[in-house]
């Protein structure tokens, strides 16, 4: 059995069991490593993609779920070669630390500036509940965020 | 075992399809929606070896229609679309409450009515007393017909429902009434709650609560009415403080469930301050 799906724009095909938790197929078949697997119960947000535009913990999605849908990963958002508003604006407060939370942050501020481009912190930091930081660099992460809503 | 065509995971396309997919496999298929509870079943070290009809690409499931006397919401209806589109409506409050602060926003994406009310062992479920203090309805279709059931029912019987029926849809009725949802998470957000109060009330138009539903979930194994509570509340204003001393008067119908998170004796010690919050709550509908 094979299934379609649409990864970052290319129409791909995966022979994966239909149960298989999506993150595994985008790792381990597509080589797509930007989500990471840690908790794998949807409680740290590290597997975080976008399915037709929302975020999603892709650990707890079966791969059947996702026929013919539209997956976007963190890869996605410097495709060519360019990083975008929010990357940048990362990197300008040195926000990275060991880089197991990155992706998925990135994943949920990219969909949640799309509808809160002027976000207050109180409301950004409400939209990162569900992404766990093991370095605990909570403050500086919501800073970058706080300053690239201030810039819109 | 598969279905007869050796499928392990069948993506419905319509009711009658995923009916006759779950009649097909009997006791060893199972409805699959959200997913998140059932992916997770390895981790609680249970078997995840059904045969799946996957039901959320069914567009009937997917609806939730705002009619005048009700609203009706098909089971794969998710905790997010759940709060966009109930919170703007005070009757609804505490069901928009409970979607709004369930879990995560990524988990709230996926995660459907349908199995939050299916999940039997998931005892920390918020849509499910919200929907008890709300007198929502429940419609179960299969190859025989339809069943409409009360949410208590459906707790009672859900594990033993039938392998060839599903939740179709959840029917709120709408009324004038003023609802809350207050849980009480270890963390401010993301985790679940140790214990939940929901409430609903009409008041008359001197502010005397005429009915009361309080519903109490994560205590126990099950969600479920407070009916000493709710009587004692009846013929009275709402008064937090005097709510609470009810709630402490009646918390010994409660025996709080054992857990990692918290044992039972602390699930049922802060009943009275989740009842104190949810009368506050309802007061400052006005």
């Amino acid at each position: 059995m094979s299934l379609r799906l649409v990864v970052n724009g290319e129409d791909r095909v995966s022979r994966a069991e239909p149960l298989t938790p999506l993150v595994d197929v985008l790792r381990d078949e597509f080589h797509l490593t930007g989500a990471k697997v840690a908790c794998r119960e949807g409680f740290c947000g590290a597997c975080t993609v976008h399915i037709d535009g929302q975020p999603v913990v892709s650990c707890l999605v079966p791969l059947g779920m996702v026929e013919g849908r539209e997956v976007r990963t963190v890869e996605s958002l410097a495709a060519a070669g360019e990083l975008s508003p929010l990357q940048r604006i990362m990197e300008e407060h040195d926000v990275v630390q060991c880089g197991m939370c990155f992706p998925g942050i990135l994943m949920v501020l990219t969909s949640f500036f799309r509808e809160h481009p002027r976000a207050e912190r109180g409301e950004i930091k409400v939209a990162l509940v569900g992404n766990i930081c093991r370095c605990t660099g909570y403050e500086r992460l919501v800073d970058a965020a706080v300053a690239l809503a201030k810039r819109s | 075992m598969p279905g007869q065509n050796g499928e392990r995971f069948h993506a419905a396309t319509s009711l009658t399809d995923a009916i006759a997919a779950l009649a097909d496999r009997g006791s060893a298929g199972a409805a699959l929606a959200g997913a998140t509870w059932i992916m997770r079943a390895p981790l609680r070290h249970e078997r995840r070896d059904l045969s799946y009809v996957a039901i959320s690409k069914i567009d009937e499931l997917r609806r939730l229609d705002i009619l005048d006397r009700e609203i009706s919401i098909g089971a794969c209806v998710t905790h997010a679309e759940l709060a966009s589109s109930l919170g703007s409506l005070p009757e609804c409050r505490a069901l928009a409450q409970a979607a709004v602060n369930s879990a995560n926003p990524a988990v709230r994406n996926v995660a459907t009515i349908g199995g939050n009310l299916c999940a039997s062992a998931f005892a920390a479920a918020d849509l499910v007393p919200a929907l008890i203090c709300l007198d929502a309805e429940l419609e179960i279709e299969g190859a025989k017909g339809s069943e409409r059931m009360t949410v208590k029912r459906f707790l009672e019987v859900r594990t033993g429902i039938g392998p060839d029926r599903l939740v179709r849809r959840v029917i709120v009725p709408r009324t004038a009434r003023r609802s809350a949802h207050i849980r009480l998470p270890l963390r401010k957000a993301g985790d679940y709650p140790v214990a939940i109060v929901s409430l609903a009330a009409t008041l008359n138009p001197t502010g005397v609560v005429e009915s009361a539903r309080v519903a109490v979930g994560s205590v126990e194994p099950v969600a479920r009415r407070w009916e000493q509570l709710e009587t004692s509340l009846v013929g009275h204003s709402l008064d937090p403080r005097r709510a609470a001393e009810q709630a402490e008067r009646f918390c010994g119908d409660f025996l709080g469930r054992e857990g990692v998170e918290a044992p039972g004796w602390y699930r049922v010690k802060v009943l009275p301050s989740l009842v104190r919050r949810a009368v506050l709550a309802l007061q400052e509908q006005s």
